[in-house]
């Protein structure tokens, strides 16, 4: 028999996986898709527990979250653009400047 | 049985296509996945009975959000970056965050579902009434996200 809490087993191991993509990427827009699989999860979670208590609160925050998530890829992409335009590059390392300290190339 | 069979296909598909949005090497078809694990989970969506939530995460959501990332990963010609050496710290944290949560909201394997009937008159009023302010607020950012948008992408850079 389904119960709310197989939804909530599915959204967390998405959240899981999400998480260490985020962890685990260098690549700028390969981390924003790990981020929005989070987001997917938490939209899950939040429609699963709003289905026991609130639905209709739940379901207005659900369309509110789905809009600015939409802001922020908007936001996201468009940064990398410009990182890209500038650096030729997206890796968040190379962005960040650390690259050469963590290589240890730094001249004393 | 039938909405079991539905909700393990469904499930099953919304965990897979999330590791292949980490996992692929191409970004393309990575934000190809990303758009069906939106698909996947619209469908779980209408199964806990937010049909209308359900659309909305289509359209705007898949629609118009994954489809963006996909005509603009196709602009960064990149070499593929070389990830960093994994940590088995990493490797822990998946079955880690799951089971801790799992743990956490153990209370609700009791409760079994119940597809409740949403109002969506009720809704569209609370929406307008009670949620006006982020309503603006989403909107504005909205705006200023495409005002941003069309900045970046025209910045002539020296």
């Amino acid at each position: 028999m389904l119960n709310y809490f197989l939804f909530l087993v599915i959204a967390f191991a998405m959240l899981g996986i999400g998480t260490y993509g985020l962890l685990s990427k260098r690549n700028m827009i390969r981390m924003l898709l790990s981020a929005e699989v989070m987001f997917n999860s938490a939209l899950l979670t939040l429609l699963v527990l709003a289905a026991t208590a609130g639905p209709i609160q739940g379901g207005v925050l659900a369309l509110i979250a789905i809009g600015v998530s939409a802001t922020e890829i908007g936001v996201m992409i468009s940064v990398g653009i410009l990182f890209f335009k500038t650096k030729r590059d997206i890796d968040v390392y190379t962005l960040s400047g650390t690259k050469k300290q963590k290589l240890g190339r730094r001249k004393p | 049985m039938i909405d079991i069979i539905i909700f393990s296909i469904f499930g099953i598909l919304a965990i897979a296509f999330s590791i292949l949005v980490v996992e692929h090497r191409s970004l393309v078809y990575s934000a190809i996945s990303l758009g069906f694990l939106g698909i996947a989970n619209a469908v779980l969506f209408a199964f806990v009975g937010f049909t209308f939530i359900a659309l909305f995460h289509l359209a705007v959501y898949v629609g118009a959000g994954v489809i963006f990332i996909l005509f603009s990963v196709t602009m960064f010609k990149t070499s593929p970056t070389v990830e960093p050496r994994l940590k088995r710290i990493i490797f822990i944290i998946v079955p880690l965050i799951t089971i801790c949560l799992a743990a956490i909201f153990w209370s609700y394997s009791d409760i079994p579902l119940f597809v409740q009937s949403i109002s969506y008159r009720e809704l569209a009023i609370t929406f307008t009434q009670d949620y006006w302010l982020p309503f603006i607020v989403v909107i504005i950012a909205l705006v200023t996200t495409l005002i941003e948008g069309i900045t970046l992408a025209r910045r002539e850079i020296n």
